[in-house]
């Protein structure tokens, strides 16, 4: 976009010294006048060095392709209906190329709208400067410069096919203050004639826009159906064909035409990234703004498909494409259904429904903590025709039972957590790792005195517990005790 | 809300409401619609009475309607709820020393539930004296 840029430039040199550049028109004004290619100096007094678009040979040629295609739509439109021979919109066929090029014109011709308006807007701005503010829009800014012209007095001139009644008021009131002085004749006529160009180009848009209109449904006229033909259209042209769109990823699909302006300095924090084409069509847009994410995935994903099946031709009637329509909307409007409605629960009768037993790993390592330890159950177990340990809670007497150290094992603490589950090859290593570095001495935990009630206090030696032979271990300490059962057995003879 | 309760207006309906309910506790509460007391029983009684449908069902009597069962009962209060469950009127302990009747008012839709929850077990297995899982005791307060 040099030429853009270039006028910009223009503006902020205008800006400065609005007097050196009125010297110098009447020197550049023969030089540029036809030229397209020969003449490279840089002239921003000149339309046609700044609007090329309208004068290039492809513009012109596909503009007579269009409106000859539009007169011959009337012709055809008959023909076309009933005869439905076209085997999908191949590459080649001449319409479906039109449709592209169109498509490109089009995103062109806007393009060059932006530059020709703030060409008439520059020059216009020593007559009227305030009307930039009060008419932003390019086309009636260039309808409103070219009604006034040079006119001092509003009144004489009929704004009324081309604004509104408010408008008018406001730009009448303005006018008559305004500090702008009449331009030159040379200068009104660049005006004037930047403002045909203007009105020319959007004329032109105009014809492009109603042709791909009337030839989208027949070349994707499922997609069409769906979310409109001019929706269709931006889509296809920015895709760059319908194959192409057809291989798009849907996700693509909705962001096609998201705008990623930055204008220097502005901030980009805009209200809607990711929202392209998708987000204006119909069905989106009537949408409340809460669900218009939601809906704009939803049609995204429609036309995705939509366009694959128009790309390879299947169902040219469309019917498809209506029926996604119908879908869609039927979706939409479910999600803003109200949800069900509450219900109080009625409370069961008591005692009667069964009691949900639980089962799992987390369930059973909660009933751990507050379950019988191997500790308790070996204090409960008692060893035969020995009296148990016992000594005094506060009022109460508790028994050791095996526990003691007398009749029992002497570990009165527990030693670890007690594993009761199968642990994984992995866990089971991890687990055996830290038992290897522990000594296999006897736990610092057990206890060596006895308090018996003959002799007092009596130490015993802890090492001579652990060299017990198997022979003297009671089988009470555990009910699946290896020791238990009978001892000696008498061989027969 | 008493407009919500089923009322009984005669002494005959009242007899025939507590025979018919073969599996449910039946609550009385005896007292008068206007009284302040017996509204705020009532709003206790509606709110809760749909929700233990499945074991209990609420019967609202006037006082004044259906006077047979003041001495039997011993209905002097503005207020009274009563417990029964075939084939006997059940007994909750509810630390007043009163265990034959609600006297009061009670402000908590849950406690009543519960009291209810708890005859209902007990009436099941048979018991005539069940023990509230609220005490009362402290409701007088000097």
């Amino acid at each position: 976009m040099a030429t853009l840029a270039e006028s910009f430039l223009a503006d902020l040199d205008d800006l400065s010294d609005a007097s050196d550049r009125e010297d110098e028109v009447p020197q550049e004004e023969e030089d540029t006048k036809m030229g397209d290619g020969t003449n490279e100096e840089l002239d921003f007094e000149n339309l046609q060095a700044v609007a090329r678009l309208a004068s290039s040979e492809r513009y012109q040629h596909i503009m007579a392709q269009v409106k000859a295609a539009l007169e011959r739509g009337h012709v055809d439109d008959m023909e076309a209906d009933t005869a439905a021979e076209s085997a999908g919109p191949s590459e080649e066929d001449p319409t479906y190329r039109l449709l592209v090029d169109c498509n490109q014109l089009a995103v062109d011709i806007d393009n060059e709208l932006l530059v020709v308006h703030n060409y008439i807007r520059d020059r216009y701005r020593l007559r009227f400067p305030e009307l930039d503010s009060l008419v932003q829009h390019p086309i009636d800014y260039a309808r409103v410069a070219k009604a006034i012209g040079n006119e001092i007095d509003i009144t004489n001139v009929d704004l009324d096919a081309v604004l509104p009644q408010a408008t008018i008021m406001v730009v009448s009131v303005t006018a008559s203050t305004t500090s702008g002085r009449p331009l030159e004749d040379d200068k009104l006529e660049k005006v004037l004639a930047a403002c045909d160009l203007a009105l020319q180009l959007d004329a032109d848009k105009a014809l492009i826009l109603r042709l791909v209109q009337e030839q989208m449904h027949r070349i994707a006229p499922n997609l069409s159906t769906a979310v409109g033909t001019e929706i269709a259209a931006k889509l296809m042209g920015v895709a760059g064909g319908l194959r192409a769109l057809s291989q798009m990823p849907a996700c693509n699909l909705q962001v096609l035409g998201a705008k990623r302006k930055t204008l220097a300095g502005f901030s980009t924090a805009s209200a809607n990234p990711h929202q392209g084409f998708i987000h204006g069509c119909d069905v989106v847009q009537k949408t409340p703004p809460a669900l218009r994410q939601k809906a704009s995935r939803l049609v995204g994903n429609t036309c995705s498909r939509l366009a694959r099946v128009d790309a390879y031709g299947q169902d040219p009637a469309g019917s498809m494409g209506q029926l996604s329509l119908e879908e869609m909307r039927k979706k939409i409007e479910k999600w803003q259904e109200p949800p069900p409605a509450k219900q109080t629960k009625v409370l069961p009768v008591p005692d009667m429904e069964p009691r949900k037993r639980r089962g799992g790993r987390r369930h059973r390592k909660m009933k751990e903590r507050f379950g019988l330890t191997d500790i308790h159950k070996s204090a409960n177990r008692m060893n035969f025709n020995v009296p148990e340990e016992e000594f005094m809670d506060g009022e109460d007497t508790v028994g050791l039972g095996t526990l003691g150290s007398k009749g029992g094992s002497g570990r009165i603490r527990a030693a670890a957590q007690q594993q009761r589950q199968k642990l994984n090859a992995r866990q089971a290593k991890k687990f055996k790792a830290r038992m290897v570095g522990s000594s296999g001495a006897t736990s610092g935990l057990s206890s060596t005195l006895a308090f018996t009630p003959v002799q007092g206090i009596e130490l015993e030696d802890p090492s001579a517990r652990a060299a017990q032979s198997n022979d003297q271990r009671s089988g009470t300490e555990s009910y699946f005790s290896e020791y238990s059962g009978f001892r000696s057995i008498k061989a027969r003879p | 809300m008493s407009y919500l309760l089923p009322h009984l207006h005669t002494g005959f309906s009242v007899d025939q409401a507590i025979l018919s309910e073969e599996d449910r506790v039946v609550v009385m509460r005896f007292g008068h619609d206007f009284d302040q007391q017996c509204m705020q029983m009532d709003e206790i009684l509606a709110g809760a009475a749909d929700q233990i449908k499945n074991f209990a069902v609420v019967y609202l009597v006037d006082l004044s309607e259906v006077p047979d069962f003041n001495t039997m009962y011993e209905l002097y209060d503005p207020c009274t709820t009563i417990a029964l469950c075939l084939p006997q009127h059940i007994m909750i302990d509810l630390g007043t020393g009163n265990n034959n009747k609600i006297n009061w008012a009670m402000n908590n839709k849950q406690e009543f539930i519960d009291i209810v929850e708890t005859v209902y077990r007990g009436a099941r297995k048979g018991r005539g004296l069940v023990v509230s899982p609220k005490d009362y005791s402290t409701k007088y307060r000097y």
